[in-house]
């Protein structure tokens, strides 16, 4: 047995040992599987781990493993964002003031782009200038520990729900439109939300560098449908057609087409009901009567 | 009726100034034509145009429901049901072609005709006609109607399909081609297509399935189950003299019976055909029931929405 020899079999025995005697001891084999954030997720991982109030609104302590590894950012350590959390009980000093620092410069250490762009933004001057938190910041559109790519069907799937919660009656009359129907059909390639508004960069259609602005809306609707003019812009995207107070050209038509509908259905229904009836009591059913 | 007998041996001898010996010793019997082949083609692939445009336009009026959903499944997705939509609207297209042609046709060929007595025009006997019918609804005496070629509920039909039928191909072009359309108009026309497509399509599903077609077709006590006559295309001359007395008459007066008599299926075809119209008979019921279900149901939401 030469020395090359001896020294692979007692690396290799070493190894096999660390293994064996390591596998019932749950801790380190956790820590194992979970690579640099294993120390994170033997007690993140635990499902009743409690819950915290952060912004006003009652978040779980517990980190859903599967939800996490299917995240874009699977392969980053926690610490990352939760900058000087040390793996053990949190301490206040960790804690308190974390999410107000973290919630915007987590994400712009490394996404400064979208940050330059979003604090340009109408939310996210509402955010960091007018310190008014309802408006959304970055992880109320992409979520936390679960982000996924913005062109995967998921997230585009999931974009309605997201600006629908402030922005309720504009999604109700998006699901009005095309767009909206074959998007409730399970069609994510039609355009949601960000299609048409942005982004990062949402401003309000007042604001000429809006996407929807005046000067730019054409030029949107014309990323999918060629050769859209001013005029085709002009469509009414967000109208509610029973609302007279929304358009009352549209809700005249509404209406008119719906007594028109009611008016014929019950002459027809009238006539087809009372031809039916006097025919039964007269026995015109019966055969060889007519 | 020995009158119509006369009448049609008298038609028949002079389509047939010299019958053979074989067509002697097997009679053909006549029957009348009620509707030639070409409008009962057209009649067929509207209703089947009609049916396809219906099933895959209605998911998409109704998207927030739960069948709806389901039915787009069972389409292949939004897209799939629009291509199937736009090609049955070609066939309905060309139906519309088809009738504006034969329309110009008469216009041209027999001026007269497109306004006359016998023709799809309303007059004032149309009226009286329905007055009296709801006169008999109400409680009064039936009316003996003495009907000519059209009564008033196919008339009615008639121009009311008729105004639908532009009112959805406009408004389905305008909204198939909307870049095209916006070179024209304003924005605003393509909101007013939609609630018109819309609007027009619950309208026209409701006609023809609940309110007015099927009824008049299946459920009419003077052809329950079945008014054959726009896919046999004729019926025994007696039945038509008794059904439409003013047009029998007519013909007879100025001598044009021989026009629209043609010999009888036999019985063979009969047979297949037969299956046939059961077989539409019985899917035509049963959608029938289906949509006045829907009907309510669409009411009830409508109703509830005050």
């Amino acid at each position: 047995m030469n020395q090359r020899t001896f020294l692979g079999t007692s690396l290799g025995m070493a190894l096999l040992a660390v293994v064996v005697l390591a596998a019932p001891a749950g801790a380190v084999q956790f820590s194992l599987a979970h690579g640099a954030n294993g120390r994170c997720l033997d007690c993140h991982s635990k499902p009743d781990l409690g819950t915290i109030i952060v912004n006003g609104v009652r978040k779980s302590l517990t980190v859903a493993e599967d939800v996490w590894h299917a995240s874009v950012h699977s392969r980053q350590d926690c610490t990352a964002c939760h900058a000087g959390f040390q793996p053990r009980e949190h301490t206040a000093e960790e804690k308190d003031g974390w999410y107000e620092q973290a919630k915007l410069t987590a994400c712009s250490d490394c996404h400064a782009d979208q940050f330059i762009m979003y604090s340009g933004s109408f939310h996210g001057n509402v955010v960091m200038r007018e310190h008014d938190q309802r408006a959304p910041s970055c992880g109320d559109c992409h979520g936390s520990h679960g982000i996924i790519g913005t062109k995967s069907p998921g997230f585009r799937a999931s974009v309605l729900h997201m600006c629908g919660r402030c922005h309720e009656e504009k999604a109700g009359t998006y699901l009005d439109t095309y767009h909206g129907k074959a998007f409730r059909m399970g069609e994510t390639s039609t355009a949601v939300c960000t299609d048409c508004h942005g982004s990062h960069s949402i401003l309000p259609q007042s604001n000429p560098n809006s996407t929807v602005s005046k000067q730019n809306v054409a030029s949107t609707c014309g990323k999918c449908h060629e050769h859209a003019s001013a005029k085709f812009a002009s469509f009414l995207v967000h109208v509610d057609p029973s609302s007279p107070k929304s358009n009352i050209w549209v809700w005249s038509m509404g209406m008119s087409h719906g007594l028109l509908i009611a008016g014929l259905f019950c002459f027809g229904g009238l006539h087809c009901f009372m031809y039916f009836y006097r025919g039964l009591r007269e026995g015109l059913y019966s055969r060889g009567e007519h | 009726m020995a009158s119509i007998e006369t009448d049609i041996q008298g038609e028949a001898a002079a389509l047939e100034p010299a019958p053979t010996a074989v067509q002697a010793a097997v009679p053909v019997r006549m029957q009348y034509r009620r509707f030639t082949p070409f409008q009962r083609w057209v009649h067929f692939f509207i209703m089947c145009s009609f049916t396809v445009l219906v099933f895959t336009g209605m998911p998409l009026k109704y998207s927030d429901q739960g069948w709806a959903q389901w039915e787009m499944g069972l389409l292949g997705g939004v897209q799939s049901a629009g291509i199937i939509h736009r090609f049955a609207a070609l066939i309905m297209v060309t139906c519309v072609l088809c009738m504006l042609g034969f329309f110009a046709r008469i216009l041209i060929k027999t001026r007269g005709h497109f306004w006359g007595p016998g023709s799809m025009a309303p007059a004032r006997k149309d009226l009286q006609d329905m007055i009296g019918m709801f006169g008999w609804f109400w409680g009064k005496g039936r009316p003996q109607l003495q009907l000519d070629r059209y009564s008033y509920w196919e008339k009615f039909e008639f121009w009311a399909a008729s105004a639908g039928v532009m009112i959805m191909c406009v408004t389905g072009s305008m909204m198939w081609y909307p870049q095209l359309t916006t070179r024209i108009f304003p924005g605003i026309v393509l909101n007013f297509a939609i609630v018109n497509h819309s609007g027009g399509a619950l309208l026209a599903m409701g006609f023809v399935f609940v309110f007015w077609h099927f009824f008049h077709a299946h459920l009419r006590p003077e052809v329950f189950p079945m008014d054959k006559t726009m896919f046999d295309g004729g019926l025994p001359v007696d039945e038509y003299a008794h059904e439409r007395p003013l047009e029998y008459e007519r013909r007879v007066r100025e001598g044009t019976l021989r026009n629209v008599l043609v010999p009888e299926r036999s019985p063979s075809r009969r047979k297949v055909e037969n299956v046939l119209w059961w077989t539409i008979t019985s899917a035509a019921l049963v959608v029938w029931a289906a949509f006045s279900l829907f009907v309510v149901w669409v009411a009830s939401f409508w109703i509830g929405s005050f």
